[in-house]
């Protein structure tokens, strides 16, 4: 079957026809341009199946994975037929929704099992599983040229990326430092930045803000003189997911930090510094002037659903959200652009903090060579691009696939501005937060106090510093303080 | 007095009027939802005019999704199998095993009697997350993690509370006089208690059943937690519709129609039998 | 009544049947559940621990350190609170609104009986999937709740997004799915009273309050009961509809016990902590169904002597 297909997608990889003239023979065939994709890495993996490393080692294992139910594993279950050709290996998942996918996965690996030997997570996640000691440092893997085919090529993978899920264990510890463990691989990731809604902000003459006060103003603008639209979408929910975007991202624009890492290794409050202050009230004034109506119930799907559906001028938070509102049968879509953004003005470039949807591996599982196969191939350079040029895999977590023309002139037909935004952001593009295990806490507490704030429960100064405050004794009770 | 009997009856009908609108509205609403897309969901102000479509209910029963830029496979149905098979059998173990333990409770006093149906009461008290995560390691040792036994077993926490005192209370409100004189005339234990209790205390073991069927169908955490995912309930599998391209609201709404359609078939049909039966009071009477 | 010099031999009689009986109908029932006395302990272990499943490392028996921490621990007395008004109010309402239906389809009509299934319906809604549909019904530019506040002229009605209504907004959600739980337990107390001190207070022209108040509550109080214990049980241990709506927030407005122990669970995983605070709600629950079995017990003992 698809042996003709075969070949044109072959004499594409050699380079022998262009993309269109594939494609255009694929169609020929009565082959669909995302099917052609599957075929076209079809030929990738065999390329990847010559270059001398043993894929057929595990073949016959079945590895099983769980999976949050997102693009990223769409993308792979789109493609891993060749994976199991390549390997001779099968592969078995379980699919959860993303609203209790954190709780499986913490439910699975606390009580010990062994049925997944890999799974998705977030990085800071991982500053809970690593210490637990549910995961495997994946450096151990990665350096042994026995388990890791020689095209992985790791310093491929964007740095800020990269360095963003590997951690010593260390309370405080700096994230990517020499003795981190890389208790993930990244799979892909999402910067915050700004999608807006170009028609709208032509309607009332708006434009694009470059900083904070110009966001508060902006958002204002449009809160006013668009008729049942509301400025800006933030996250506002109570928990650690409305700190971690837009918010943290233009707190630390300022160079303001979360914790105080002490030369004892002893960690403190750092959110009651006047500059920190100033910028909670910048907030704090554009939620209460132009945020969402109900902001404090908001997660990144109420966020992103009234930017689709036509109800806010603009979001800022992560701009794959953004990337998919400008899409399928949302009513503004085609509408919406994007825009890199630095809150502060003396900033050179903006310092998105990052989420960064990885693969990590079960320390529980019985079968972790044959696992770090599927991740290795999952997260490898032909995958990557395959996911990035036919399916939704963006951001991509690779400088080959952002360096791929393919790639990049698609998204700028589509989504304008996008491709610039990354390559702006990407050099500040990390974790800014202090990797701990107190993560969660602290930050849903965060949520919590800017609620309060928001609501006029109590003043920002004042609320800060309770904030500091309870922090401080959190990370004292846990002895971190 | 005619003019009272009118004007009570003008309130009573506004009454049941107001009640209906506030607990049926919402029920309705979530219908008429099932029938459109995001398109006109989220429309400002919202209206009850649209161009009804049967997509929703396509994609859940096909089980697949037609997305912006891929499909996804959704496992809707499956979903709704596994609440189905979870809820009857977990409900058919409650009755077997609470309803007799009732009826030992409601007419045999007995040493102790009275301990052990409130600790069996207690097992209610417990919130679920406090066993859980010992639970998931106990599964995990003795094999009973991601099966349908467990998952059976852990479910009779939420059934068999329920079942044990509201059948308790019918049994005792059946004049025990009915089955003394059944005994009287010579018949045993177990006939009596099949012929003459059981179907005397019929609606409230209906009653019990339905609710107990109704609070395991709605169950969330338990599966979640214990089970793979081809094991999981139409509580976990509905959420699938919130998605990376936005929040599938008619998807929802149609999967909690799909949900409601089952249960309240079974409350009709329970219904007459139901109705039927709560002439208990007459044998009281 | 003729059933009144029938309570006791039927006892006696059964009393000579073999004695193991009663042990062998109720123990099934006892052993499938005493399962989960295991886990229990285990949890009552936790809970005496500090242990942080980040913190492997750190975890040692503290004993009571857990609970004596909450003395000191505002966001703990929140909690209380905020819990037991929620239990309360719920309750509160459901109970009055749920009796006040119970009474209206009292009469045996193919109307009523109906009605009565067809407002299980909110029942038979998960409360998860429900809340997120009320979310969307309460939203403020696309909810058509939202938009019936602004016809009735409410402007900017922000639900459960604003501390001063989302307390409100959740009591509604919860009387919403859960009032039709009691209606249907009163509903058929009501329906299987006897009829004679009825019948034979209509003949004495007895006013309708006064029979409401001295014969139908009187009787009815053991089914009042029974829904009550089930729904305080539930009501205090609320998670789904207050997580699905609000998180807990805005601010630590909703913060009641399950959310909190399931956010220190799940995402702290602060084990200690988390067990520490069920194991109060535990203990309050377990005192609150005491009182009330043992007001259950009282009663049906006295509607036995007295009929």
């Amino acid at each position: 079957m698809y042996e003709r297909e075969k070949r044109l997608a072959k004499s594409y990889i050699e380079g022998k026809i262009s993309r269109r003239g594939m494609l255009r023979g694929m169609a020929s065939m009565g082959v669909t341009a995302a099917t052609a994709g599957v075929l076209v890495n079809a030929a990738a993996t065999q390329a990847l199946a010559q270059n001398g490393f043993d894929w057929k080692k595990h073949a016959g294992t079945t590895v099983k994975l769980l999976l949050n139910q997102h693009p990223y594993a769409d993308a792979m279950i789109a493609n891993i037929e060749n994976f199991k050709e390549l390997t001779g290996m099968e592969v078995e998942y379980d699919i959860f929704p993303e609203d209790v996918y954190f709780d499986k996965v913490t439910a699975a690996l606390s009580s010990g099992s062994s049925e997944y030997d890999a799974f998705m997570t977030g990085a800071y996640m991982t500053w809970t599983y690593g210490p637990a000691g549910w995961i495997d440092d994946l450096n151990e893997y990665i350096g042994d040229s026995e388990k890791t085919n020689p095209d992985y090529d790791w310093d491929d993978m964007l740095q800020g990326v990269r360095d963003s899920c590997a951690w010593n264990g260390q309370p405080g510890g700096a994230l990517g430092s020499a003795d981190a463990k890389q208790w993930c691989i990244p799979w892909g990731y999402e910067q915050n930045n700004l999608t807006y809604n170009s028609r709208m902000f032509q309607e009332a003459g708006l434009s694009i803000p470059t900083n904070l006060d110009e966001l508060v103003a902006t958002a204002g603008e449009a809160n006013s003189k668009l008729d049942g639209v509301y400025g800006i979408g933030v996250r506002g929910s109570r928990s650690w997911a409305t700190i971690h975007p837009g918010f943290l991202s233009a707190y630390a624009n300022f160079g303001q930090k979360d914790l105080n890492v002490g030369d004892d290794g002893k960690l403190s409050a750092a959110m009651n510094t006047d500059v920190s202050r100033a910028m909670h009230e910048k907030w704090v004034q554009m939620i209460q002037e132009s945020g969402a109506p109900d902001w404090a119930t908001h997660t990144w799907y109420q966020a992103g659903t009234d930017l689709g559906a036509g109800k806010s001028a603009m979001i800022f938070d992560a701009d794959i959200l953004g990337y998919f509102m400008n899409g399928g049968e949302n009513a503004e879509a085609g509408n919406l652009s994007f825009a890199p953004f630095a809150a502060n003005p003396d900033a050179d470039a903006p310092t998105p903090n990052i989420w960064i949807w990885s693969l990590a591996m079960a320390s529980a599982s019985k079968q972790k060579d044959a696992a770090w196969y599927f991740m290795q191939w999952a997260s490898g350079p032909e995958h990557g691009l395959f996911g990035a040029t036919e399916m939704d895999f963006v951001n991509p977590v690779r400088k080959s696939v952002w360096a791929d023309a393919g790639f990049t002139s698609r998204l700028d037909s589509s989504y304008p501005g996008y491709v610039e935004m990354h390559d702006l952001s990407a050099p500040g593009a990390k974790i800014h937060f202090t990797a701990q295990p107190l993560f969660f806490d602290l930050t849903t507490e965060w949520a919590a106090t800017l609620q309060k704030m928001v609501a006029n429960e109590v003043p920002v100064d004042e609320g800060l510093d309770q904030l500091a405050q309870s922090v401080d004794r959190q990370l004292k009770e846990a002895g971190l303080g | 007095m005619q003019s009272v009997s009118t004007l009570e009856r003008v309130l009573r009908g506004i009454a049941i009027t107001v009640i209906i609108l506030f607990f049926m509205f919402p029920i309705l609403w979530i219908f008429l939802m099932s029938f459109q897309t995001n398109e006109t969901i989220l429309r400002v102000p919202p209206s009850i005019f649209f161009e009804p479509t049967l997509v929703n209910y396509k994609a859940l029963i096909s089980g697949r999704l037609e997305g912006s830029t891929a499909t996804l496979e959704i496992a809707f149905m499956s979903n709704l199998y596994n609440s189905l098979f979870l809820s009857v059998t977990s409900v058919t173990v409650g009755l077997l095993l609470g309803v007799p333990a009732a009826y030992a409770f409601a007419r045999l006093k007995f040493r102790g009697s009275e301990d052990i149906a409130f600790t069996l009461l207690s097992f209610r008290f417990a919130p679920p997350l406090l066993v859980l995560l010992p639970l998931t390691i106990y599964f995990q040792q003795i094999g009973l993690a991601d099966t349908y036994v467990g998952l059976i077993w852990v479910y009779q926490l939420i059934v068999l509370p329920l079942i044990l005192w509201i059948v308790r209370g019918y049994f005792e409100d059946i004049p025990a006089d009915i089955e003394y004189a059944y005994r009287i005339a010579g018949h045993g234990f177990w006939a009596t208690f099949r012929r003459i209790a059981l179907p005397l205390a019929g609606p409230g073991i209906a009653a019990a059943g339905l609710l107990a069927f109704i609070f395991a169908w709605n169950n969330f955490i338990f599966a979640l937690v214990l089970a793979s995912a081809d094991k999981q309930p139409v509580t976990v599998g509905a959420l699938a519709f919130i998605t990376a391209s936005g929040i599938n609201y008619g998807q929802i709404a149609a999967g909690i129609i799909l949900s409601i359609a089952p249960t309240f078939a079974l409350a009709l049909y329970a219904q007459r039998y139901l109705v039927e039966g709560l002439s208990l009071g007459a044998v009281k009477g | 009544m003729t059933t009144a010099t029938a309570g006791d031999p039927p006892k006696r009689t059964f009393k000579i049947s073999k004695r193991y009986l009663p042990y062998l109908l109720s123990l099934p029932a006892l052993l499938t559940c005493i399962g989960i006395l295991i886990p229990f302990f285990t949890a009552v272990a936790y809970s005496l621990q500090r242990y942080r499943l980040s913190q492997p490392w750190a975890r040692e028996y503290n004993w009571g350190a857990n609970y004596l921490n909450f003395l000191s621990d505002p966001s703990f007395w929140n909690t209380l609170k905020v819990s037991l008004t929620y239990a309360f109010l719920t309750v509160g309402i459901e109970l009055l609104l749920g009796l006040g239906i119970a009474l209206l389809l009292q009469k045996r009509t193919r109307f009523n009986n109906f009605v009565s299934i067809m407002l299980l319906m909110p029942l038979m809604t998960a409360p998860a999937l429900a809340s997120l549909m009320w979310k969307l019904m309460t939203n403020p530019g696309f909810g058509i709740l939202s938009y019936f506040a602004e016809l009735l002229g409410i402007e900017d009605m922000r639900w459960a997004s604003d501390p001063s209504t989302a307390m409100l907004t959740v009591v509604i959600v919860d009387v919403w799915v859960y009032t039709p739980f009691i209606m249907i337990l009163l509903l058929a107390g009501l329906r299987s009273l006897p009829r004679q001190p009825f019948e034979a207070a209509e003949l004495d022209g007895v006013p309708r309050l006064f029979v409401f108040w001295r014969i139908t509550l009187p009787m009815l109080t053991p089914f009042l009961l029974t829904a009550t214990l089930f729904r305080v049980i539930e009501s205090i241990q609320q998670f789904d509809i207050i997580y699905a709506m609000t998180q807990g927030g805005p601010g630590d407005t909703l913060t009641v016990f399950q959310v909190e122990a399931y956010l220190n669970f799940f995402q702290s995983t602060n084990v200690g902590r988390s067990a520490a605070l069920l194991m109060i709600l535990w203990a309050i629950t377990y005192f609150l169904s005491s009182v009330f079995i043992k007001n259950w017990l009282r009663l049906r003992e006295r509607a036995r002597g007295e009929a």
